[in-house]
């Protein structure tokens, strides 16, 4: 087994009084494309928000990067590449592509030190790497959801990161931007080797390409290849009885009441 | 026109309205962007109670100026983060508890002092050059902050949970602007008043924002907007006999109206490929 890059240990997050996760161990190795599913409140935003380092463990341990420390400065935070939930973001904030994609390279960089031209071209690398670079002084209100998804995976990348945490990255674009983002994400797994965490509600679009599911429900209710973890006795428990499971697909009725 | 920069008086007024102009601008694009806007209307009535303590107390009108204003952008900086009550009814709680602080602090003065009345509607034909002296410190002291800590305070006021993710510290960051927007409202408050001050730290950054779609050009946009309001305002108020702060906000307020008429924004937008 190659080095693990994640480690959960018996670890349990959440606010005073309220348990998100409870008891999570989990070991992710390095170049792992993993996927994290489970129903809306089980825990998937925490679980990245822990990764993010934004959440210490209530108990039990969690080391990324070989770290845990909980300082804010330290040097594993820029070494992970975070793709928010699209909601999150300002349409209309007043700043271009490059602009955009710069800021991957601001966390890295450090108090008081200016961005050069090295890190510009890295950021541009990071543009070109997701097809934006020829839209790089556009506002990226401007763009569309799709494009403006890509603009932050090139942020992220910016960052020259060892993990890449993605928050439902397709949730609110139309089929063809989910497919071409997904895609996307798969190519930059294989050419770029990188350890991506994908939190995401579309089972049917990612489970034929991550190494590994994550299927969360306040604990970790299952974990491994696919086929192992997308069975009817697991999902149905997890989902409740809106579960309808075809022989080739697998549609879940929560997803009906989102979109 | 050109014999007026004879007069001392005149040249501290338009050094003062220059400082002023430019720091409040700059400071607006990150008041504008993190959506602090009505924070900053509190903290300057904040100043104001702060300002007439100082005078009953016979202290310097600033001192108690910042204290009062850095209070309230903490508190109110604590109340967001916090999200336990919707901020923009903390802040007008602070708004008018503050206000009323000013107006009982007047009440208690035994006198009328036409001095205190200069900050809340601003006098900059009447800046010392003690007055002029500190503005100026302060102001290096703003602008320099945000030069040293530009790339940090543009992050957190786009996604500042992105940029703590990052690395960035971002928590301590947005305190420190917090901090900016109070001495910037300090040093504000004798040129344009406590109630006009906020104005002059949103419309330029306002206006810079219907021009343009880059962050770096927006902040230059508004720093010019606010330098011109700022000294035309001195300007006209002089050679037409009106008062200075109401002739710099609403000359601003026009250049504004005008921006969003003109703005290339919603002219140019680019199709989705």
């Amino acid at each position: 087994m190659t080095h693990p890059i994640i480690r959960f240990d018996h670890a349990t997050f959440g606010f005073p009084g309220i348990v998100a996760l409870e008891d999570i161990s989990l070991t992710i190795p390095e170049s792992e494309f993993v996927g994290v599913i489970g129903p809306n409140g089980s825990g998937k935003t925490t679980l990245c928000r822990a990764v993010l380092g934004l959440m210490a463990p209530l108990s039990g341990t969690l080391r990324v990067l070989d770290c845990a420390c909980e300082e804010l400065r330290c040097h594993h935070r820029a070494l992970i590449g975070y793709l928010p939930q699209k909601g999150m973001i300002d349409r209309n904030f007043p700043v271009t592509v490059l602009e955009a994609a710069m800021m991957g390279r601001y966390g890295a960089l450090g108090l008081f030190r200016r961005p050069s031209r090295k890190d510009r071209d890295i950021a541009r690398q990071a543009l070109a790497q997701v097809g934006m670079d020829h839209h790089r002084d556009s506002a990226l209100g401007a763009l569309s959801g799709g494009q403006q998804q890509r603009v932050f995976i090139a942020r992220a990348l910016a960052q020259q990161p060892r993990i890449l945490l993605l928050d439902e990255p397709t949730t609110g674009l139309d089929l063809t931007a989910q497919h071409s983002v997904v895609e996307l994400i798969q190519q930059l797994h294989h050419e770029l080797k990188l350890t991506i965490l994908m939190i995401t509600h579309d089972i049917n679009m990612i489970r034929s390409r991550v190494d590994r599911l994550v299927l969360l429900k306040t604990k970790l209710f299952a974990e491994g290849p696919p086929q192992e973890v997308l069975k009817p006795e697991i999902l149905s428990q997890v989902y409740g009885k809106e579960l309808v499971i075809t022989d080739k697909d697998f549609v879940l009725v929560e997803d009906y009441h989102h979109h | 026109m050109l014999e007026l920069l004879a007069y001392d008086f005149m040249q501290r007024s338009l050094l003062a309205a220059a400082l002023v102009g430019a720091v409040c601008s700059v400071i607006g694009v990150f008041v504008v962007l993190r959506g602090l806007a009505f924070a900053g209307a509190g903290t300057a009535h904040a100043a104001f109670a702060g300002v007439t303590l100082a005078y009953l107390l016979g202290l310097p009108p600033l001192s108690l100026a910042i204290v009062f204003g850095l209070a309230t952008v903490w508190i109110t900086g604590w109340v967001e983060e916090k999200g336990r009550m919707k901020l923009d009814v903390s802040i007008g709680i602070l708004y008018t508890a503050t206000m009323a602080l000013a107006i009982l602090f007047l009440g208690l003065m035994k006198t009328y002092n036409p001095e205190v009345y200069g900050y809340l509607f601003g006098s900059v034909l009447s800046v010392t050059t003690e007055e002029l002296m500190t503005i100026g410190g302060l102001s290096v002291v703003v602008l320099g902050t945000i030069l040293l800590l530009s790339k940090e305070l543009y992050f957190i006021a786009f996604d500042q949970e992105m940029a703590a993710a990052s690395g960035v510290p971002a928590r301590q960051i947005f305190y420190l602007l917090l901090t900016l927007v109070a001495l910037t409202v300090v040093i504000a408050l004798k040129t344009v008043g406590a109630i006009l001050v906020f104005a002059m730290i949103l419309i330029p950054a306002s206006t810079a924002y219907q021009l343009t779609h880059s962050l770096t050009q927006m902040t230059l946009y508004s720093m010019l907007i606010g330098i011109f309001c700022a000294v035309s305002g001195v300007l006209l108020s002089y050679a037409f006999d009106l008062p200075s702060g109401p002739s710099i906000v609403l000359l601003a307020t026009s250049l504004f109206f005008l921006a969003v008429c003109c703005s290339p924004k919603r002219l140019h937008r680019i199709q989705p490929t």
